[in-house]
């Protein structure tokens, strides 16, 4: 990693954690620092088979604070997602990534909890209320939805 | 000077005749009880006399901030006692419950598990083996090693982190505001409670004051018998302790901030806190301003913006670009007005078509809200005289207290001690005009329909208005006598008997007002108004 100023006294854990991501990446996630930047991160999630993403390849960014590992990282879909706790400018409503975070979470359980979320969508707790709400009242369509948004988006990237 | 004659005189002359012999009969009463009549006619009143119109003091109590932490500190004994939990616990559980002592008793010997659970006061501990001090661990916050010595487990779980990392987590937490009082383990799944012990234990001072201010402002805000004076800079708290019949909630701050506990807006009795709001709401600009063009102005006949009228004259000239000019009455063209149309001045095409019945539904709509308009002028202007009355009374007594109490002191040779009638009867005037301006709201919303009430309304607070008027002058043209006269004078005694009498009346017959309004002016129903009744009711006193 090449240490410019501003990189220059960053903090052990994220040095080990930014290690181990590239060394044991979890499957089916890639997590790798831009140049710049080491606290900014270029992530890759692919959708989970059995689900309406499967296939896809969506792109997140991943910001860690000044405070982390006390707050949060920031995380945002790049890619286009039909998804009721995505919202159009890819923000997700996370629990960990809010109230529930904890200094011992680390980046790795953070995009983990993202693809579980890819399989799993809440519509009872939408950021997205347009989504939501197609997705109460005709799980199918909606469904449907998901995966032609993931062919036309998050494929032949 | 017979000071009382005299005052029989002043307050005496307007009454109605068949008032007079009950004024009498209260002359009696009067030399037993030393309080002179002054003049207000008795109605419907009760026996019972209530000290001021304000709560009385036993219902609420002024809380500082040594006040406050001697009663958390007692909730927190009375639970340690109860529940023989640790102070740090019941600290714990008291927040979790809104510092409600019995309803952490309640939920605590109902189920006390569930509790234990839902506060994090988790009763196992998540690592039981012995450590030796020399035994490095890792910590999963900073991912260093540490010696055990670095490390620090949270009391309630036993979970590890080193020092740096508890302190940092704390302090995070303290900064986000107050949700650090119930704060938990920094293992994401742990969830027992971080108490006060811990967290005071390893924060910097600053974080110390921080957390210790929460803690002391929960007891309030969190609480929901305390509130916060919302005086500007006011420090203190106010706790009710139990809600009169009536449902007024006005308190006086230790500050002299007198304000209603429920709604928080400034004291308002003898309304209630729903009119008020309809009140603030009604005189904010937006909702009056639009009666007022809807009044006072018409769309354009030709652009359709709307023109407003100023002026008598009927001949209106649209502004540029459109420069229209038309009659506001029949919004024709004005070049087709002149002798034909009754002259320049009088539009009978519109009377004409007045007579017919044919003015439009917006017409009528317009003329509704140019009336109701004028009536909430009538009452708004009022209130907002007797608002600024009190505001200068106010102002007054403070000038009284800092200034003129001495000069008068040294003038008339008194003790201090001695003047306390004259700050009293400041203080209820200030207290009068206030009940007096709300009377206003009062007014507007009482129903047109209701004549009896309506009468008898206006009748009460034309008395109020001419007591308090008597009262404001003695306080303020006899006092000035006695301030610039350049030596004492015989006559001061007089004064102090007629000041601290008409004091004393107002204070009772603005009692009255207040309670009859709260009442719904009820008493009147059955009465129909009839004032002689509610005299021949209301004048034995036992
Ligand atoms: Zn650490
Ligand atoms: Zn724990
Ligand atoms: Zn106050
Ligand atoms: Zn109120
Ligand atoms: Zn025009
Ligand atoms: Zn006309």
């Amino acid at each position: 990693m090449s240490g410019t100023t501003a990189n220059s006294n960053l903090p052990r854990r994220i040095i080990k954690e930014t290690q181990r991501l590239l060394s044991e990446p979890a499957p089916g996630i890639s997590a790798s620092p831009s140049e710049e930047n080491l606290r900014y991160f270029n992530v890759m999630i692919l959708g989970p088979t059995q689900s309406p993403y499967e296939g896809g390849v969506f792109k997140l960014e991943l910001f860690l604070p000044e405070e982390y590992p006390m707050a949060a990282p920031k995380v945002r879909f790049l890619t286009k997602i039909y998804h009721p706790n995505i919202d159009k400018l890819g923000r997700i409503c996370l629990d960990i990534l809010k109230d529930k975070w904890s200094p011992a979470l680390q980046i790795r359980t953070v995009l983990l909890s993202i693809q579980a979320l890819l399989s799993a969508p809440n519509p009872d707790d939408p950021l997205a209320e347009n989504i939501a709400k197609h997705w109460k009242t005709d799980e199918a369509q909606a469904v449907a939805t998901a995966r032609e948004w993931t062919r036309l988006y998050a494929t032949g990237a | 000077m017979d000071s009382e004659d005299d005052m029989q005189d002043a307050w005496g002359g307007e009454s109605d005749g068949n008032l007079s012999n009950e004024n009498e009969e209260e002359d009696e009463e009067v030399s037993q009880s030393n309080e002179p009549d002054y003049g207000f006619d008795d109605f419907a009143a009760d026996d019972d006399i209530n000290p001021s119109s304000r709560l009385p003091q036993s219902n609420y109590t002024i809380l500082s901030e040594a006040d406050i932490r001697q009663r958390q500190d007692e909730a927190i004994n009375t639970i340690t006692n109860f529940l023989s939990v640790s102070k740090m616990e019941a600290g714990i559980l008291l927040r979790h419950f809104k510092w409600s002592v019995s309803k952490v008793n309640d939920e605590w010997f109902a189920d006390e598990e569930s509790v234990r659970k839902c506060v994090g006061l988790t009763a196992t501990r998540a690592e039981n083996r012995r450590r030796s001090q020399t035994e490095n661990l890792k910590c999963a916050i900073c991912f260093e090693m540490h010696p055990l010595s670095r490390m620090k487990a949270s009391p309630g779980c036993g979970h590890y982190f080193c020092e740096t990392c508890w302190t940092g987590y704390i302090h995070t937490a303290i900064n986000d505001g107050p949700g650090c009082l119930t704060l938990r383990c920094a293992d994401p799944v742990c969830g027992s409670a971080i108490g006060e012990d811990m967290v005071l234990g390893l924060v910097v001072e600053e974080d110390r004051l921080k957390y210790k201010r929460y803690l002391l402002r929960s007891f309030v805000e969190d609480n929901r018998k305390a509130k916060w004076c919302p005086a500007p800079g006011c420090e203190y708290a106010v706790e009710l302790g139990f809600v009169s019949g009536a449902g007024s909630y006005d308190v006086v701050c230790k500050c002299s901030h007198n304000f209603c506990w429920n709604c928080l807006e400034e004291a308002h009795r003898p309304v209630d806190c729903e009119t008020v709001a309809r009140w603030i709401l009604k005189n904010s600009a937006e909702s009056e301003n639009m009666n007022w063009i809807l009044a006072n102005s018409k769309p354009c006949p030709k652009c359709k913006r709307p023109i407003e009228k100023n002026q008598g004259c009927m001949h209106i000239t649209c502004t540029p670009p459109c420069k229209f000019e038309f009659c506001w009455l029949c919004l024709g063209a004005w070049t087709d007005h002149g002798e034909r149309t009754g002259g320049f001045y009088a539009c009978n095409r519109y009377e004409a078509a007045k007579q017919e019945g044919v003015y439009d539904e917006a017409d009528r709509r317009r003329d509704m809200a140019k009336n109701s308009l004028e009536r909430y002028t009538h009452y708004y202007e009022r209130w907002a005289t007797n608002e600024s009355s009190r505001a200068k009374a106010f102002s007054d007594l403070i000038q009284m207290q800092a200034v003129h109490i001495e000069k008068l002191s040294d003038k008339q040779c008194q003790p201090v001690s001695q003047l306390k009638f004259v700050t009293e009867a400041w203080l209820q005037i200030v207290e009068c005009r206030r009940v007096l301006k709300w009377t206003y709201a009062y007014g507007y919303y009482l129903p047109n329909h209701e004549h009896a009430k309506r009468h008898f309304f206006e009748y009460l607070q034309g008395e109020a208005e001419a007591g308090l008027e008597r009262l404001h002058q003695c306080a303020e043209k006899d006092l000035q006598e006695f301030l610039e006269g350049d030596t004492w004078q015989n006559n001061f005694n007089d004064f102090r008997t007629k000041l601290a009498g008409l004091t004393s009346v107002t204070r009772t017959y603005f009692e009255k007002i207040v309670r009859a309004l709260e009442n719904g002016l009820q008493d009147v129903v059955q009465g129909q108004g009839a004032q002689g009744s509610h005299v021949a009711q209301g004048s034995r006193r036992r």
